[in-house]
């Protein structure tokens, strides 16, 4: 069942035109990745799904209502926008008070949400003097401090050292597993694609795919890098089957047009052994540029 | 709205600029009581003040209550502008989509707020001014009732300018600008307008709001057009209702133009 439809959204900026007829649904329990270029019309979207914007044509609904309408909006909800939403010159605690009060829930939960992002021992530091790593955090908990379904993360990872990306992602993965909807932006697709279940690819306010990432990948071509002391005798094998190699090392090959999974097959057809082989990682990120770039070219002549 | 405005009024405890205001409140009406009572009697000036002997100079001291009508209407403009500069506008309105609610909830703590900056200008001006007329071996000829009127009018019109001050922030959003636009408003744009037309001069709203303090017109500690007489204050209830129309007023306009705006 979806519980966020998008039809045919669209916003003007006067000449410009930052989201175009943009039309995609989430179903509950999904975690969708929404990617895109930075100036994509990503936040400007999200922001017209939770009623800070209106859209100049379409419509964008939650659980089948517009956000405004929605009974206990924060309930439904939990958002994070901008990292720097919080009053400066107030402590966190305080910030999260505040939301508390709104979302009517126990003063008990903001010592949860601010131990579960890890903020507990500076909670009662001014948000001014936070990093934006911390201020992230401190946005994620409080979309989080009312327990929602739906969560809208619009570029969390911000701002995040390494460590912090690696905390997001577990974070992201624990709320996928708790059953929640997650709506969260990026304009790195690496950042999201170990969480997500499908990827919304915008770009100039244009829908680009809605897939899996599996759908993504499929037909185009890997590189799948084998470590082998038969290195010539894997390369010829390999060449026969139709695959491109390239010898990189006396013991290393790069191998395109074949997947790991037949690779493996035909060293063992042919005994030899394999020591190691891995994926290109960066792949994904490819195939995100060329999909925004495919479009540009595209959308140029007009 | 019960729960919005607890809100508004926690979001105010839990800022230093709040508690920065009203002691501004107070250390700017001490400093106009002490400077007005110790020139008090002196004929000459455009601060003259008559002699702590009569009711006119002990009314002048004790009421030097309009900075805290001044800084009401600042402490208004950030109530609602404030949610922009920081762009925590965002989270309140997530919480509360219906943005009318919000402004209301906004109009009615910071009018609450409002009136403390009334009673501490009350209390200071009249502590102070009571202290300089003892000082000079002087019989107080106040009553306690007229001194009392005149702390509860300061209690009236300081959160009717706070008031205001909401309708302004809301509809201009820039915290700067509408600082400026206030003190811009309330010393100069009064001063010439309340000069050249002296029947106009007792519906300006600052000059109204004094007015409701006991403040005899153009006799505002730090207010408009000192140096022009004549004319005569609005009767109080006149003088709240012009200030509760020009509060309504701002606050129609802003929720019906400015609020209605994406917030980004």
């Amino acid at each position: 069942m979806a519980v966020i439809e998008l039809h045919d959204l669209t916003k003007r900026f006067g000449d410009l035109l930052a989201v175009d007829e943009l039309s995609f649904e989430v179903d509950s329990g999904q975690v969708v990745g929404f990617l895109g270029p930075n100036g994509a019309g990503k936040t400007t979207t999200l922001r017209m799904l939770l009623g800070l914007a209106s859209p100049t044509e379409g419509s964008a609904i939650i659980n089948g209502r517009p956000y405004q309408e929605l009974d206990r909006p924060l309930h439904a909800v939990g958002a994070v926008l901008d990292a720097s939403d919080a009053h400066p010159g107030r402590s966190a605690r305080n910030h999260l008070r505040i939301q508390a009060m709104l979302g009517e829930v126990s003063r008990s939960r903001i010592n949860e949400v601010l131990d579960l992002v890890d903020l507990t021992s500076a909670a009662d530091r001014r948000v001014g003097e936070f990093s934006l790593g911390m201020r992230q955090r401190l946005g994620l908990a409080t979309a989080l401090l009312t327990d929602p379904e739906i969560l809208i993360l619009d570029e969390p990872a911000n701002g995040l050292d390494p460590e912090g990306v690696h905390w997001l992602r577990q974070l992201l993965r624990d709320l996928a597993a708790e059953g929640r909807t997650v709506l969260v932006s990026s304009h790195v697709l690496g950042e999201v694609a170990h969480t997500v279940d499908s990827v919304v690819i915008l770009d100039r306010g244009r829908l680009v795919t809605h897939s899996t990432l599996d759908e993504l990948t499929v037909g185009v071509a890997q590189v799948v890098r084998i470590r082998t002391p038969k290195a010539d005798g894997l390369r010829l094998a390999l060449e026969l089957e139709g695959a491109q190699v390239q010898v990189v090392a006396p013991d290393r090959l790069e191998v395109s047009g074949s997947s790991p999974e037949q690779i493996g097959n035909l060293a063992a057809m042919h005994s030899i052994p394999i020591f190691g082989s891995e994926t290109e990682s960066t792949d994904l990120e490819n195939i995100f540029l060329k999909l925004t770039n495919h479009t540009n070219a595209a959308k140029a002549p007009r | 709205m019960t729960l919005l405005v607890r809100v508004e009024l926690v979001k105010l405890r839990t800022v230093r600029v709040t508690y920065g205001l009203i002691l501004t409140v107070a250390a700017l009406t001490g400093l106009f009581a002490v400077i007005e009572s110790s020139e008090a009697g002196k004929t000459s000036g455009t601060y003259a003040v008559a002699s702590l002997t009569t009711a006119a100079g002990q009314t002048t001291v004790t009421t030097l209550t309009s900075w805290s009508m001044i800084l009401a209407a600042v402490l208004g403009l950030i109530v609602a502008s404030g949610e922009f500069r920081h762009a925590s506008a965002t989270l309140t309105y997530l919480a509360t989509p219906d943005r009318k609610r919000v402004l209301l909830a906004k109009l009615l703590a910071a009018a609450f707020v409002g009136a403390i900056f009334g009673l501490v200008a009350a209390a200071v001006s009249t502590g102070l001014g009571l202290a300089f007329i003892a000082g000079h071996g002087d019989p107080i000829v106040l009553g306690a009732a007229t001194m009392l009127g005149h702390a509860a009018g300061a209690m009236v019109g300081a959160p009717l300018l706070a008031m205001i001050g909401v309708g302004l922030g809301s509809l201009i959003r820039s915290q700067l600008v509408g600082i400026i636009a206030i003190f811009i408003w309330a010393l100069v744009v009064e001063s010439a307008i309340g000069g050249l037309f002296t029947s106009i001069r007792p519906f300006l709203p600052y000059t109204a709001s004094t007015a409701l303090a006991g403040i005899r017109l153009g006799g505002a500690a730090f207010g408009p057009a000192h140096s022009v007489r004549g004319g005569s204050a609005l009767p109080f209830a006149a003088a709240a209702v012009l200030l509760v129309g020009v509060a309504a007023l701002v606050s129609v306009v802003a929720a019906r133009t400015t609020m209605r705006r994406d917030v980004a």
